[in-house]
């Protein structure tokens, strides 16, 4: 029987099952006319011929309950012969089939993890109440996404939306707080959020009440919710926590409820302290410090809800042309807000180990070819002691499957180290997801994938294998040409991997050098052999400018006495720890620019000596001296861009500028032009800064910077000592150096820039061994074809 | 041929089938009146054996069905030998004439 209507014939018999049980049916009552007309020939009446002829066919159903034993029974023998055979095959062909599942197991194994990774953070949803709900909002000018909103304009959207049934807000970012009044000082991380927060996102507090409507407009701006861990840990859980007064930097405030266990939201927080009027992020209409969080009505659609706000936002640039034009609202699925960092990592990854997987694919597949080849005068053999070729084609597809299934099931073991090792340094500990672990969609995946695999890998193989016509094949010449198909085919497979293997290799080069790029970017400042902190002292113990300023400076003279201290000096924001701050800066001699026209250098407040313990660069002019104190006329000294970019082309030492949101108004004389730092990340240009006398300003919190001899991160503990003894209610918090806070910049990327690296090397190894064993079989291909 | 002698003759059926269609294609009582016919009545192939069989040998691809108009003018499905069952056919007479062959000297000895 030709071979199409055969493979026609299983078709049917796989897929189209009633078919073939009508057919069954029809050829049945067949059988009995034709037996009931022999009757009527022997001379029968009709009705008796027919009785006669269904009494001696027997029982109709139980015939056809035999057919369908026998296929399904026949069925199940294949697939247990076939696996037999498999294993057979497999113990025989050793050294093949471990190349094979090595291979296999490799690529599933890193698909897996990766998967689990994904899975967990791109397609499981956010731990919160119905989150295809909710969305975040964030500022537009002139249509371009532009941050934060301010807290008046969020007032007027929260009045005036159809379209939310919570439209809350949260500070863009946290601060640190020390709160007094327990046993001892402590610093929290803490966060400004609006009453509804927690009620938009379905959270309920585990002990006490959610801040309410009342508690805003009674406007005492004294009510914090709290983390569960500094429940435990600074309250001992104590259930009576409810109505506690605590200090957060000298205010009183009371405790009204505690977060459940792993409550997190953007932000790892201590405490939720509710903004309203008397407690307020900004009081200005252009001061910019809320992200918006919303959950919308039932059955409203992101674009209704955009569509709600963009009408108000038109309403407030009329109404308040000043503060407001151009502006409007852009809003984000939360989801999609959550893993914008990561998602574009993963994507890449992701796309990584399948093009891993796809090469181990074409690499095992490449070898069974090249193995079918060997086996052709087996198949001959057998397509002439009468297999139908569907049943070898299945015999191999068998034989494929079986190895990729003990591949996956070493892949779950490979994705297990992977996961353990690799993954865990993605930078996803910020996104309030759990860990990844390999779970029971994990292994649907890795078990999915093998299967798939080995129809991939098998099919070509198996289809080539058992191509032969063995009535004329066997004994004859057709072997050669067949050999010659067979080994165009491996070629392309080889070919295949090798472009794919050379495409991961040029992108992880280019990953590298970007890299490299990163690694040795000019940071504007000298991070080895510096130590960095924060240092924060109680506003109603210093109350005057002029006390904390005397405390720092008696504090750096302390710290510069230190063994191994070479200099110290104060920033309000450390370079890439602490980052923002910018503030309008124009020539005091012009107007003042409207806000969105400004030009926004980073704004800093410096001790003398900054500079040098920072190893940035004086370009020009004089630096931050102790003389420039509140006494004396106010200084400042620009970084290179800012100098650009206030004065152009122009000498700036010696001209004045004006500097909106700062607590001076005055014009400030330019005294000189140092170089421009990485402030607020790695990937982005120095940031265009300015930097003005701590002393005439009076922080009560500023970060130490120390530059040391030796290894800076033995210094954090004397250092601590040190401002414990001259205040034990002052914390050297975060002792960090710098060298390790540049490194954690470029973690998350370099975790890519590895795995990527890797998965090419692995491609490339599977590539090259593909390319040995088909140099092998080749040889195999040619004797064979002389025999 | 009754159920209770299928076991040890099950090769044998398929044989027989395979004998009497490579004669010429027929469709499933021509095949059972044939070997009834054959056997002088010996082995009678009831519809609950032939059609397991016909259909087995079929899967194997010793076998081809189709149907026709049969003689009187009525549908009927018929079979015929492939390359692959002849071939098949070939080898069980063989095999089956060494079995007899040894089988016989057997009960010949002593």
């Amino acid at each position: 029987m030709p071979i199409l209507p055969r493979l026609k014939n299983t078709y049917r018999s796989l897929f189209r099952k009633s078919e073939l049980e009508s057919d069954l049916d029809e050829e049945l009552r067949s059988y009995i006319e034709l037996l009931a007309e022999q009757k009527v020939r022997e001379g029968y009446s009709h009705d008796e011929a027919m009785r006669l002829a269904r009494r001696d066919f027997g029982k109709f159903d139980r015939v056809k309950e035999n057919v369908r034993e026998l296929r399904m029974g026949a069925a199940i023998e294949t697939f247990f012969q076939d696996v037999r055979y498999a294993c057979r095959g497999i113990r025989k062909n050793a050294g093949f089939a471990a190349t094979a599942i090595f291979i296999l197991a490799i690529g599933i194994g890193a698909s897996t993890a990766l998967f689990t990774t994904i899975h967990s953070v791109l397609l499981r949803s956010i731990p919160y109440d119905s989150p295809e709900s909710l969305v975040v909002g964030r500022k537009t000018i002139r249509g371009v996404q532009s941050g934060p909103i301010s807290r008046v304009n969020y007032l007027d959207y929260r009045e005036m939306n159809r379209t939310f049934d919570q439209l809350a807000a949260i500070a863009w970012g946290t601060m640190e707080v020390t709160m007094t009044g327990a046993s001892r000082p402590d610093l929290l991380q803490a966060t400004g959020v609006t009453w509804n927060l927690f009620e938009a996102l379905g959270v309920e507090p585990v002990v006490g009440r959610s801040f309410g409507l009342d508690d805003e407009l009674s406007g005492d701006g004294s009510a914090v919710v709290i983390d569960y861990g500094v429940w435990q840990n600074r309250f001992g859980g104590d259930p009576n926590v409810v109505g506690r007064t605590i200090h957060l930097d000298g205010s009183p405030y009371v405790v009204i409820g505690v977060m459940p266990l792993g409550f997190r939201f953007l932000f790892d927080v201590d405490v939720w302290i509710l903004i309203d009027d008397n407690n307020p992020i900004d009081n200005r209409r252009d001061a910019h410090s809320l992200l918006m969080v919303g959950r919308m009505n039932d059955g409203a659609a992101i674009e209704q809800a955009t569509a709600d706000l963009g009408t108000i936002a038109v309403g407030l640039a009329e109404a308040y042309p000043e503060a407001n034009a151009n502006k409007s609202v852009v809003l984000t699925d939360l989801h999609h807000y959550l893993v914008r960092g990561v998602s574009l990592n993963l994507r890449l990854l992701m796309a990584t180990t399948v093009l891993v997987l796809l090469i181990a694919c074409a690499n095992v597949a490449g070898l069974l070819l090249a193995r079918g080849e060997r086996r052709m005068a087996e198949m001959a053999m057998r397509g002439a002691l009468g297999a139908s070729r569907l049943r070898m084609v299945r015999q191999l597809l068998t034989e494929s499957i079986v190895l990729t299934s003990i591949a996956g099931l070493l892949g779950i073991a490979v994705a297990w180290a992977l996961q353990a090792g690799l993954l865990r340094l993605l930078p996803m500990a910020g996104l309030g997801f759990e860990r990844p672990v390999v779970n029971g969609a994990a292994l649907s995946y890795a078990i999915l994938a093998s299967a798939l695999c080995g129809v991939i890998v098998g099919v070509v193989p198996a289809l080539r294998s058992s191509a032969l016509n063995p009535a004329r094949q066997l004994g004859s010449a057709r072997i050669n040409s067949q050999s010659v198909r067979s080994r165009r085919l491996q070629s392309s497979y080889v070919m295949l991997q090798v472009a794919i293997s050379i495409a991961l290799l040029v992108g992880s080069t280019m990953l590298i050098r970007s890299l490299a790029r990163l690694t040795s970017v000019d940071l504007g400042f000298t991070a080895p052999g510096l130590l960095s902190g924060e240092i924060n002292v109680q506003p109603d113990k210093y109350p005057t400018a002029a006390e904390r300023a005397l405390f720092f400076s008696s504090l750096l003279d302390e710290v510069e006495a230190v063994p191994g201290v070479t200099s110290a000096a104060l920033t309000s924001k450390m370079p890439l720890r602490a980052l923002g701050s910018d503030w309008p800066t124009w020539p005091a001699e012009q107007p003042q620019p409207a806000n969105q026209d400004a030009f926004m250098p980073m704004a800093r407040w410096v001790s003398a000596g900054y500079f040098e313990t920072m190893g940035m660069s004086l370009l020009n002019g004089r630096d931050i001296q102790l003389s420039d104190d509140p006494s004396s006329a106010p200084v400042i000294v620009l970084s290179e861009s800012a100098a650009r970019g206030v004065f152009g082309d122009a000498e700036p030492i010696g001209r004045e500028i004006r500097v909106a949101f700062g607590p001076i108004q005055d014009p400030i004389q330019v005294i000189g032009v140092v170089a421009d730092a990485r402030i607020n990340g790695l990937r982005r240009t120095p940031d265009a800064a300015m930097y003005m006398s701590a002393s005439q300003f009076g922080a009560n919190r500023m970060w130490l910077a120390v530059r040391t001899a030796g290894d800076p991160d033995r210094l954090g503990a004397p250092i601590a000592e040190l401002v414990e003894r001259k205040d034990a209610d002052v914390v050297f918090s975060q002792p960090m150096s710098m060298a390790t806070v540049v490194d954690s910049w470029q973690s998350g990327f370099r975790v890519v820039v590895t795995a990527l690296t890797l998965f090419s090397a692995v491609a490339l190894v599977l590539t090259a061994r593909a390319g040995r064993w088909l140099g092998r079989d080749w040889c195999w291909g040619l004797s064979l074809s002389t025999q | 041929m009754s159920d209770g002698q299928s076991s040890l003759v099950r090769g044998t059926l398929d044989m027989l089938i395979l004998k009497t269609l490579s004669l010429q294609p027929m469709h499933g009582l021509g095949i059972s009146n044939r070997i009834e016919q054959m056997t002088d009545g010996v082995f009678k192939v009831k519809p609950g054996s032939l059609f397991p069989a016909l259909k087995r040998m079929e899967q194997e691809g010793w076998i081809d069905g189709e149907w026709r108009e049969s003689e009187n003018r009525r549908k009927a499905k018929y079979y015929d030998l492939t390359p692959a069952g002849r071939r098949r056919l070939g080898e069980e007479t063989q095999n089956w004439g060494q079995a007899v062959l040894a089988i016989t000297k057997v009960l010949e000895t002593g």
